[in-house]
């Protein structure tokens, strides 16, 4: 385990190799009317490729802002995001994002959700119908595609999430707080079925969470963002633990210290 | 309907032993009740003219009825009258809802065509479409052309309101979904705003049948020579209470059902739609 802190932390950033590269990333809303609301301050971030990467941070630091702005969703207001080395400027296919209030189509059955994204692409019939019984098999729903979104129970909507934004074979995977609506027991079960999923099929991942017990189970690597806004960062934890992670091993246990010492200090 | 995970499910009820208390609070056995004691007040207060004279008993209205289905009235018979005002609807509403809900879905969409249209549209909404029945005649005469007119100006608004307030409140996160997975502005409109909207569509639909049962009725009882607003006015004329209860009979049982005929198409479009249980 090591830890760097503050300045050091912005010391990482343009190098090649990277995946993706946010360079020094701010961002103002201007909300009706003049009101400026400052959300992210000086964000440097570099993920490896096929790197687990954690965004841990308390409610208001901004890291849903950051990872829209990684998606392409959001512009930043300076700094730039990167992916392989090319500016991001829109969305598009290459990131998948799997949105915290799940965001299905209820219109449409789990079938129809996960193959929209091939769909959209023109793929003919038949072959989008494969990946998506392919991943819909992946993520534990097959028996289920025919189901309507409102048939399903929390964490089988948020497999149907995964299992779109996998379908449509992105570079980077990008997760939004997305177990933040399910119980504890679920949330822990659904955090064991992420890590088996991403061993399945690597991708580069970006996963936003305010939970220090699931950041330290899923990442490789754990950046901290400092709370209340805009959000700053605050220290980046490299988890050297084997998978699969069990929360009361010692070291989990130890780090887990760490970095609940470090948040409450900011808190 | 099969439901799983998180549905609710209706609790199992237990068998209990079966007394005098299990009739008394059943639930159709009280609905027997209901009907039977607003039927027995009706034929009570026909009965013993406690209104005078002007309320036939239900089994007049029935006598009526069945008469108007073989013996003509005004040259038409029951179903006559019946399709002449289910004709004028049919036709307003299409008429109405095939402009109106596309223009409010383009409202929506754009926001110019929604700053020509909306402050005329605003102007006319609060005024009530009965308010045009005068007009409409001094413009299109006692024919079919005005009542239609009036139904057009009834429907109009609920549908255009409608949809566009069905691609107003969509969330905003789905349009997200397609921009991630690469799609452009066109998909997003077929692939969110069309789906997303139809349950707003539809429930404007529903809104607007029930509109243009009242706008056919005031305009027929108004002028006409046909339809069931004229049959109640002949009623009223010729003082004959088992014809005009007759026609209000009638005007509930063919609104419900060309009611419940939205409500068909729309769980043919929307599948999707959750069920209300027990409503």
């Amino acid at each position: 385990m090591s830890v760097k802190e503050g300045a050091a932390v912005n010391q990482e950033k343009g190098q090649d190799g990277y995946k993706i590269v946010c360079e020094r990333i701010s961002k103002e809303f201007i909300q009706k009317g003049k009101q400026r609301v400052h959300v992210l301050e000086d964000i440097s971030v570099a993920v490896q490729k096929n790197e687990f990467v954690v965004i841990l941070g308390p409610g208001q630091s901004g890291k849903t802002t950051l990872l829209r702005i990684i998606a392409g969703l959001e512009i930043p207001t300076t700094g730039r995001v990167l992916l392989d080395g090319r500016e991001v400027t829109g969305p598009g296919p290459d990131r998948g994002l799997v949105f915290q209030g799940y965001m299905l189509f209820p219109w449409k059955t789990v079938m129809g959700n996960v193959e929209i994204g091939s769909k959209l692409r023109g793929v003919p019939k038949k072959e989008r119908r494969e990946i998506a019984a392919h991943y819909i098999e992946l993520v534990g729903l097959d028996g289920f595609e025919n189901h309507y979104p409102y048939q399903l129970s929390g964490g089988m909507k948020q497999r149907v999430g995964i299992a779109r934004a996998y379908a449509n074979n992105p570079e980077v995977m990008l997760l939004d707080e997305p177990f933040g609506q399910l119980d504890a027991q679920t949330r822990y079960y659904m955090e064991k079925e992420t890590v088996r999923i991403w061993e399945t099929e690597r991708r580069t991942v970006i996963f936003v969470t305010n939970n220090i017990d699931e950041a330290i189970y899923l990442g490789d690597r754990i950046i901290t963002l400092k709370g209340k806004l805009p959000g700053r960062m605050h220290a980046v934890y490299e988890v050297d633990l084997p998978r699969p992670r069990e929360h009361t091993d010692m070291k989990f246990l130890e780090l887990r210290h760490i970095i609940t010492e470090a948040s409450e200090l900011t808190l | 309907m099969e439901a799983i995970a998180n549905e609710v499910q209706k609790t199992v009820r237990e068998k209990r032993p079966f007394t005098l208390l299990t009739i008394l609070k059943n639930r159709w056995f009280l609905y027997a009740v209901s009907l039977a004691f607003f039927f027995w007040l009706w034929d009570f207060v026909g009965e013993r003219r406690i209104l005078g004279s002007s309320l036939a008993r239900p089994h007049e209205v029935i006598i009526q009825l069945a008469d108007m289905v073989t013996n003509p009235l005004a040259g038409k018979s029951l179903f006559g009258h019946i399709w002449a005002s289910t004709q004028r609807i049919l036709i307003g509403f299409v008429i109405a809802s095939v402009v109106a809900v596309p223009l409010g879905l383009l409202m929506a969409l754009n926001p110019y065509i929604n700053a020509v249209v909306k402050p005329v549209f605003d102007l006319l909404k609060p005024m009530p479409p009965i308010a045009w029945i005068s007009i409409s005649i001094l413009w299109f005469g006692i024919g079919e052309a005005s009542k239609v007119f009036i139904i057009i100006i009834g429907t109009f608004v609920p549908c255009l309101l409608n949809s566009y307030n069905g691609v107003r409140l969509i969330e905003p996160e789905l349009y997200d979904v397609v921009r991630m997975l690469g799609g452009n502005r066109r998909q997003e409109i077929i692939n969110v705003c069309f789906p997303a909207s139809f349950p707003a569509i539809f429930a404007g639909l529903q809104i607007s049948l029930s509109i243009a049962w009242t706008c056919v009725l005031a305009a027929e009882l108004v002028s006409a020579r046909s339809g069931l607003g004229f049959v109640i006015i002949l009623g009223m004329n010729l003082s004959r209470p088992a014809l005009i209860v007759g026609g209000m009979v009638v005007i509930a049982v063919v609104a419900w059902l060309t009611t419940l005929l939205v409500t068909v198409l729309e769980k043919l479009v929307c599948p999707w739609k959750r069920e209300i249980v027990d409503m």
